[in-house]
């Protein structure tokens, strides 16, 4: 308990001090002739006190859309991508981890598919499904799908022979022999690739929204239109709320986790 | 005059990899009687497990013929219980749900279930560990699931692979104990494979010793202890000392032999 606390303590004395070491140098002049420039210039990174503020502004009804809404358009294409994402790459990893004939079919376009870069698809994505939530969700499940799929296709693979044959001499058949075992021990593996896909569905979404404008709306969006009003305070607003909203959901999918995984013995409480 | 349960006859097992021929079983023929307790006993690699997974019908013989009721074996039988050599206990469900297994799979639920599962527990004094999972049991008490889970669904034959290979002497000789009352119970016709020649002595009607790697049966022994049998107090006697040495002499040729 005592360890937890101080750890704490450290977390919160390194936000202090970096939160107040950003707000004093960039209020203090430099050592200068010239008039006007700062230790650190706030232009570029903005000031805390500054970011607070358009904090407040961006969710008042003075701006068309707040922030608010904006973070709930993200969020809504980030869980909706990644769900997509997630079950689709899921059932895809456990049919071809199953069968070797589909896999070895499979596996060249699999393999060049995934080698392309997600972002050169960008344009693409947004010339077929627009610039609203549709695009966004794509891409998002582009990222996740196969991320999910490769994890699950091993852990299908790796299932433990013996365990199948065990379940068979109790007298399971196909589909039980899948639903009791292949799909319990996946799942371990399919876990362990939730956590980067949720941080990669953010990230699909946030490029969606960087193109897609204000139709689009989100998170993204308010990015794109500080760089349009060299705005650097609204750009670390969004920053901000990005940040925290990535530790929100990796932390939702723990708890998930948790649950699932219950029997591991890294979460067995001794 | 019991009838005829398993039928091995000339039974060769020779594995390929990457081309190179093992051979693991070569000839072997036997009988196995209904009701029977046979131990397999020979050295490690002598293809014990080979002709275990041969009669489940998980390795097909690349020559002679395992029968079993008669029919040659294809695929897995079902009158067949098969505890493995390796751990098998599903780590992701509790005892109970480990157990209950075989009565899911067979679509026995509710009540019915339950009642087999809390009889099966009690048997194993498994008692109190009923929502334990697996990762958190002893592997004496993991071998008692492993054997409960299996037995549960009642089958005729039982196959083992050194079900008690990992354990220290003290649960092993409670689980011969344990294991001898629940067959004492149904009698359901054992192969058992060991390498320790003790427990087989313990265990089982007859013993088949087999020889190096490709494993031939060398000497088949018949244990003429009477049952039931005192695990314990066994081991002190004359006979059992007598028979021990009797296969002792076999058996240690095939242990002594060169290191393969
Ligand atoms: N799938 C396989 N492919 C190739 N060789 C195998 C295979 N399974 C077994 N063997 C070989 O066959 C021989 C017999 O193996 P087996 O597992 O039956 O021995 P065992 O008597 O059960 O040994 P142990 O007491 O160590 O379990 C060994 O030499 C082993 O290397
Ligand atoms: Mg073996």
């Amino acid at each position: 308990m005592s360890e937890k606390l101080k750890i704490n303590f450290w977390r919160l004395a390194i936000l202090v001090v970096g939160v107040g070491a950003w707000e004093w140098l960039t209020g203090i002049k430099a050592v200068s002739k010239i008039p006007g420039l700062y230790f650190i210039d706030p232009f570029f990174i903005s000031r805390p006190s500054k970011i607070v503020e358009r904090f407040f502004y961006l969710n008042s009804d003075e701006v068309r859309l707040t922030l608010w809404q904006m973070l709930l358009s993200t969020v809504e294409s980030t869980i909706i991508g990644f769900l997509v994402g997630v079950s689709t790459g899921f059932a895809a990893g456990l049919v071809l981890g199953r069968n070797d004939r589909l896999a070895r079919i499979f596996e060249p376009y699999i393999i060049a598919f995934n080698s392309l870069p997600r972002i050169a698809l960008v344009p693409l994505v947004t010339m077929i499904f627009g610039f609203g939530l549709l695009a966004k969700v794509v891409l998002a499940w582009l990222i996740v799908f196969f991320i999910v799929f490769f994890n699950t296709f091993q852990g299908a693979r790796g299932v433990d022979p013996d365990l199948i044959h065990s379940a068979r001499f109790l007298g399971a058949t196909e589909g039980q022999i899948m639903r009791t075992v292949i799909i319990p021990s996946a799942l371990a593996w399919t876990f362990a690739s939730l956590t980067p896909s949720i941080s990669f569905a953010l990230i699909g979404v946030v490029i969606g929204e960087f193109i897609g404008g204000e139709s689009g709306g989100g998170i993204g969006y308010l990015i794109i239109a500080s760089l349009g009003t060299l705005n650097s305070a609204d750009m670390m607003v969004a920053l901000i709320v990005l940040a925290i909203t990535g530790i929100v959901m990796a932390l939702g999918i723990k708890q998930v986790e948790m649950r699932l995984l219950r029997w591991r013995p890294e979460y067995q409480q001794r | 005059m019991p009838r005829l349960r398993i039928q091995i006859r000339d039974l060769s097992k020779t594995f390929r990899e990457g081309g190179r021929e093992v051979p693991a079983v070569s000839r072997v023929s036997l009988d196995i009687l209904d009701k029977e307790f046979v131990a397999l006993v020979g050295p490690s690699g002598c293809g014990k497990s080979t002709i275990l997974n041969m009669i489940g019908g998980l390795i097909a013989p690349s020559a002679g013929q395992m029968l079993i009721d008669g029919a040659p074996v294809r695929d897995v039988p079902r009158q067949v219980g098969y505890v493995f050599q390796k751990d098998t206990v599903f780590p992701w469900r509790t005892v109970t749900r480990n157990i209950a297994l075989g009565l899911e799979y067979r679509g026995v639920t509710g009540p019915e279930q339950g009642r087999r599962v809390g009889e099966a527990i009690r048997l194993a004094g498994l008692a109190g560990f009923e929502e334990a999972f697996p990762a958190t049991l002893s592997g004496g008490m993991r071998q008692r699931v492993a054997l409960m889970r299996t037995l549960i669904v009642e089958p005729e034959i039982l196959l083992m692979d050194e079900p008690f290979g990992a354990l220290d002497t003290h649960t092993k000789l409670n689980l011969h104990a344990e294991l001898l009352a629940l067959w004492e119970a149904k009698h359901q016709t054992v192969v058992f494979v060991t390498h320790d020649l003790s427990e087989a002595i313990t265990l089982a009607d007859r013993i088949v010793v087999l020889t190096r790697r490709p494993g031939r049966v060398k000497m088949i022994h018949e244990v003429k202890l009477p049952r039931p049998r005192d695990v314990i107090k066994l081991r002190e006697s004359d006979e059992y000392a007598q028979q021990y040495s009797q296969i002792w002499h076999v058996l240690g040729e095939e242990f002594a032999g060169h290191a393969v």
